[in-house]
């Protein structure tokens, strides 16, 4: 699916969060948006999951007005999974919650896509480490087969190695199931290593687009300097 | 000018939250005859709030009916009445005490979990994923927890009725030697049906206050632990506050 987004404009109150955005998210392709805190990376994600209404503009799915949301997945930057469930029931939610008793294996070939297996099927959430739970999210999120991921901050909270193993397989289930993935991030290493075109987000505006290779040349200023202060940080570390 | 501005500021901001509450009962109708309908959820919480508020308001039934035998013989013995105990006893119970402390009883125990719940749930985005994963949150979350307290109330009144008539009883005739079986006609004898009836009343509406009030605060409570626990303080205090008021309106109704 191609989402392809005009003159998005967005405001809360006085805040006027995005302004005037223009991109396209390509079809089949991992798509990053970059950006510090705060420069409205989650709204415009929210705005593209139709969980929010825009003040002003367009965006059109497969050049389509309305899409059903059950096409889309989304693994949350915490993964907001439910405490008062387990980790099958969280999986294979919408058929808990609608008394359908068949999702057994289809929860178990969910768990292994994501690397787990069948020990956490029947723990709680609380039960489990951070990282584990990242991949249930991811799990869920990839259940219904979606045509497209959304992924909010993917690495946040986890240590290197596990940033990594998420990374890995975020790239293989995207190849694999062919689907279109979407990621809003300030992580650059994730970034560069899952995306495949890139727009940087500041204050509200699209202040750049293209490929790796084209943003790592970029001459804006204001990504270089993001850029620059990421490394900066990371030297330090 | 700055004492008229807060004024105003307090003004406006009770309007709003009067509209808002308003705006969010009216939801809950709306949703209650709108699908989805999550139909284990609601028997999940019915049963879930029952068996946990068991404990709590059988031990509220039975130390409401006990002291009330003792206070009532301090007062009407004085003027040889002393009969009229078991009248007292299980009047006060049915028409005002049984419902009055039940309420603030299951405010305290189940509205304070019920918005703790919900808010932690919209701390952590649990909400957000109901509503990703396609989910009508509002009867995911509100209308089986609002159903299924205002369901359970008039029977744990019943109960504290019974239990508090049957403490009453045990301090008459164990302590103060009244006659067992002069007690019990006395108490059957002297309850109409009314009695009862304003009691069961008075809990169904309080059981509907507790909830919409605790789901309210929970759905739209403020971010961080801070949050949490402001909504669940809010929920206890507005509606424990709400029961007194109705309780008094509800009592003219039935006088």
């Amino acid at each position: 699916m191609e989402i392809k987004i005009e003159k998005l404009s967005k405001r809360f109150g006085n805040n006027h969060v995005l302004k005037d955005i223009n991109l396209v998210i390509e079809k089949n392709k991992s798509t990053i948006i970059l950006g510090k805190s705060g420069c409205g990376k989650s709204v415009l994600l929210k705005l593209i999951y139709q969980l929010i209404k825009n003040d002003e503009g367009l965006i059109l799915y497969d050049k389509k007005k309305y899409v059903d949301i059950d096409k889309f997945g989304l693994l949350f930057q915490y993964g907001a999974l439910f405490d008062s469930l387990t980790i099958a029931e969280n999986i294979a939610f919408t058929d808990f919650i609608d008394d359908k008793k068949n999702y057994r294996n289809k929860v178990i070939n969910s768990l292994n896509e994501v690397g787990l297996n069948y020990d956490i099927y029947n723990k709680y959430p609380s039960e489990i480490s951070g990282g584990m739970k990242k991949r249930v999210a991811l799990a869920r999120a990839i259940y219904k087969k979606p045509k497209i991921i959304f992924l909010d901050e993917p690495t946040t909270g986890l240590d290197p190695i596990n940033s990594d193993i998420i990374n890995e397989l975020i790239i293989r289930i995207i190849r694999k199931k062919k689907m279109t993935a979407v990621t809003i991030t300030h992580d650059i290493q994730s970034a560069l290593k899952t995306g495949d075109n890139f727009h940087f987000l500041n204050d509200g505006i699209v202040e750049d687009s293209g490929t790796c290779k084209n943003l790592l040349k970029s001459n804006n200023k204001i990504l270089s300097d993001f850029l620059q202060g990421v490394k900066k940080l990371q030297r330090n570390k | 000018m700055h004492l008229i501005e807060s004024i105003g500021k307090t003004v406006l901001n009770i309007v709003r939250a009067i509209g808002k509450l308003a705006l969010f009962i009216f939801l809950f109708f709306h949703f209650l005859f709108k699908p989805k309908f999550y139909f284990k959820n609601n028997l999940k919480y019915f049963t879930g709030i029952f068996l946990s508020s068991i404990p709590i308001i059988a031990l509220t039934g039975i130390f409401s009916g006990m002291v009330l035998a003792l206070q009532s013989f301090t007062g009407f013995s004085r003027f040889s009445a002393d009969s009229a105990i078991p009248n007292i006893v299980v009047l006060t119970l049915t028409r005002e005490l049984g419902p009055v402390l039940t309420g603030l009883m299951i405010s305290a125990r189940v509205g304070s979990a019920i918005a703790a719940e919900i808010a932690t749930m919209r701390v952590t985005e649990q909400i957000d994923a109901l509503k990703t994963l396609n989910t009508n949150y509002f009867n995911y979350l509100v209308t089986p927890r609002v159903l299924s307290l205002t369901l359970a109330m008039p029977i744990f009144v019943t109960i504290v009725d019974f239990i508090g008539v049957m403490g009453g009883y045990l301090v008459s005739v164990y302590r103060l030697g009244f006659n067992e079986n002069m007690y019990l006609v006395n108490t059957i004898e002297f309850l109409s049906f009314s009695d009862y009836f304003s009691g069961v009343v008075k809990a169904t509406v309080f059981g509907f206050i507790i909830s919409i009030i605790s789901c309210y605060n929970g759905l739209y409570s403020e971010k961080g632990a801070f949050g949490v626990g402001s909504a669940t303080t809010n929920a206890v205090v507005l509606s424990s506050i709400l029961i007194l008021v109705f309780n008094y309106f509800l009592t003219e109704i039935f006088f």
